[in-house]
């Protein structure tokens, strides 16, 4: 099952860095050498079992805004799942942002009507002072702009965990059924006495499920930034296997505070257990996952199918 | 070496290396050579992207770190001349003087040399390094053709200089604190500084046979530089892994710590293990509170002789910390 996700926006508001950081597991350093995309870059990325984005990375010069919005009209903005519209948090020409946007949503309205709408405020790593206050104000701004239509506003910059956040949000709604993967992590989470299990797709690390709400589980009191977090650590490492011709496989560790176990659940997914009773070792934590491979295999793909 | 600093405690031993004769390191380099930004990033944790934010330095600044040594390092102003360094060369164990790459280094390779020869003269046994730095800002034959030619320049000259000088111990070092190289170049000033060495690589070398690894390094945790490794061959790409393998396991710690579930840490040495696909599994040990054990393994033996593996690690660790013992009695005076 394809489903196509637009990445729109001004030229230069980093749509192709965060793609290569999220989806090519290139690091941020090396986005300054990304030239400007030239007209739509497509991509077939292939995500849980039978699902697949297709990631519509669509140049933001002005002329291509202009043929998208007009001669290219249909092409674009038909069959669209989720409409990602990036804006520079320190935008010089705003006006101008607002005006396609609006646009572009118009369009979106006409061809996709039930498309998801995810506002990305980027390069956030460069306001001074009080980010949080900055994200209040555009997210405002960016609600008035966008009339009747719903939309989710992140914070994001591809040099912190915030990317991650805003994006595995945004797979989540793209996988169906991942109510009922959650449910099935947080069975597995119990019988494996584990405080949390985090499903994580392989490639690009997202989270695609969590046997607890973000809150964390009850009477624990665990850091809000956790998943994307560990999204950012992990992905790091495992660039740094790559820089060695290696490849990242799993991860245990023993902590005063609490055991993981990070390895490999289904062809697709990575799932980290978290446990702080002290009495479970990794290698019983290690069986367990490997138990538990087959049944997540097999609903993964009635998840997909469904 | 100089003990005037060195002040002996009674009462209980010492729990940190406070009033211990600190092993001193001297930074010296032309304005904006990128000084400060070296000691931020190894010792305080400042992200490299930082250091731009940094003010200029006006005065010198002495920055204390304990690891398997205490050092204390002093960061000094762009100006500073052995006159107004405020202590004499004597003091210092090694002068690192920091050269911009992309810098014209007439100047600065003039100065170094005024104070690598008043070193020389005062302290011969002290380690002279160049740290020929921002490394990253060039491509790669252009860095390596600069680097030559700076070090072919400091060679000509001291010698030039006087013939005497051609037995001066300079060391070169390309480094940037944008990646690794920092790191393990730093790592190398500090090993000639550590007198119990021979002893750490002994122990690093039987853990290896013992325990049929292919590498294992000690590394200080909190800046990431290892205080010693086997004496196989260090290969900077699993190095630079090693450093951040150590950065992911620190900062993963405090993501699933919960504040209402209290841990017992006292007689608990956190450890870790990443298996890579081609069949090495690279272990991490907690050996005291600031040096990790990280080994490189055959999986099989982190499988199926776990035993046998962690019989050793206690073993390593019961070795290092008689080291570290013997050391602080050696600086506190009581040997
Ligand atoms: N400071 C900062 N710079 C960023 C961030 N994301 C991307 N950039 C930089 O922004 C520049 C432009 O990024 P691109 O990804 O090529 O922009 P684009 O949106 O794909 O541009 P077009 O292809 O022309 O539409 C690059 O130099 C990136 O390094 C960020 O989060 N923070
Ligand atoms: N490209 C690059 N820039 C660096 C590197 N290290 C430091 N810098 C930059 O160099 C500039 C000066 O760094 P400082 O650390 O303040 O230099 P300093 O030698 O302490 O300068 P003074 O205290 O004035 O003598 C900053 O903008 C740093 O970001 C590096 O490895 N590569
Ligand atoms: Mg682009
Ligand atoms: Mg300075």
């Amino acid at each position: 099952m394809k489903k196509k996700v637009l990445l729109m926006g001004a030229s230069g508001s980093g749509k192709t860095s965060m793609r290569s950081l999220i989806f090519s597991n290139n690091p941020a350093s090396l986005t300054s050498r990304l030239g400007a995309t030239i007209d739509v870059e497509q991509n077939h990325v292939r995500f849980l079992g039978d699902l697949i984005l297709n990631l519509w990375d669509c140049g933001g010069q002005d002329s291509f805004m202009d043929s998208y919005l007009s001669t290219q009209r249909s092409t674009i903005f038909q069959h669209v799942w989720v409409l990602i519209y990036v804006f520079e948090v320190g935008a010089r020409d705003a006006a101008k942002d607002a005006e396609y946007y609006r646009d572009c949503l118009d369009a979106l309205q006409k061809y996709s009507p039930d498309a998801a709408v995810f506002l990305l405020v980027h390069k956030m790593d460069l306001v001074v002072g009080e980010k949080s206050a900055v994200l209040e104000r555009r997210t405002r701004e960016l609600q008035a702009e966008s009339g009747s239509v719903a939309v989710t506003v992140f914070g994001t910059s591809i040099y912190d965990e915030t990317l991650y956040k805003a994006w595995s949000h945004i797979v989540h709604t793209i996988i169906p059924n991942a109510a009922v993967l959650s449910k099935h992590l947080t069975t597995f989470a119990r019988a494996c006495s584990a405080t949390e299990a985090i499903l994580f797709e392989r490639t690009t690390f997202l989270v695609i499920a969590t046997s607890s709400s973000p809150d964390g589980p009850d009477g624990f009191d665990l850091s809000a930034a956790r998943y994307e977090r560990t999204s950012e650590l992990i992905k790091a490492l495992k660039h740094s296997c790559t820089r060695m011709r290696e490849e990242f496989h799993a991860l245990e560790m023993e902590l005063p505070e609490f055991t993981a176990v990070l390895d490999g659940m289904t062809k697709n997914t990575y799932v980290l257990l978290i446990v702080h009773d002290p009495t479970i070792e990794t290698a019983a934590l290690k069986i367990n996952i490997r138990l538990a491979r087959p049944k997540f295999e097999e609903l993964q793909s009635d998840s997909v199918l469904a | 070496m100089a003990t005037a600093t060195a002040t002996k405690s009674n009462g209980p031993p010492p729990t940190s290396f406070d009033n211990l004769q600190r092993t001193k390191i001297l930074l010296l380099g032309q304005r904006g050579s990128g000084k400060t930004s070296i000691q931020q990033v190894l010792f305080n944790d400042v992200p490299p992207k930082q250091t731009f934010y940094l003010e200029p330095t006006s005065r010198a600044v002495k920055h204390r770190y304990d690891t398997v040594i205490p050092l204390e390092i002093w960061d000094c102003p762009g100006n500073t001349s052995p006159d107004t360094l405020g202590a004499s060369l004597a003091d210092f164990s090694s002068i690192i003087f920091v050269i911009d790459i992309q810098d014209s280094y007439q100047q600065p390779v003039a100065r170094m040399l005024d104070f690598f020869a008043a070193a020389y003269q005062e302290n011969p046994g002290a380690t002279l390094e160049v740290f020929v730095h921002k490394a990253e800002s060039l491509a790669e034959d252009y860095k390596i053709e600069n680097f030559r030619h700076i070090q072919q320049r400091v060679i000509d000259e001291l010698f030039d200089a006087s013939p005497e000088y051609e037995q001066m111990p300079v060391n070169f070092h390309l480094t940037s604190v944008y990646d690794h190289s920092i790191r393990e170049a730093f790592s190398r000033v500090l090993h000639k500084l550590i007198d119990s060495l021979p002893y750490l690589e002994d122990l690093l070398n039987v853990f290896c046979s013992n325990s049929q690894a292919s590498k294992a390094f000690l590394f200080d945790v909190k800046s990431r530089l290892y205080v010693a490794t086997d004496e196989s061959p260090v290969d900077t790409g699993m190095h630079n892994l090693c450093c951040d393998y150590v950065r992911t396991l620190s900062a993963f710690g405090p993501l699933y710590m919960s504040a209402s579930v209290n841990a017992d840490s006292r007689s608990f040495y956190p450890s870790a293990a990443v298996s890579l696909a081609q069949g090495t599994t690279l272990t991490y040990h907690l050996i005291t509170p600031q040096l990790a054990l990280l080994a490189m393994l055959h999986p099989g033996v982190f499988e199926e002789r776990r035993g046998l593996l962690e019989y050793n690690v206690v073993f390593f660790r019961e070795g290092v910390q008689e080291i570290a013992l013997v050391e602080r009695d050696a600086r506190s005076g009581n040997l």
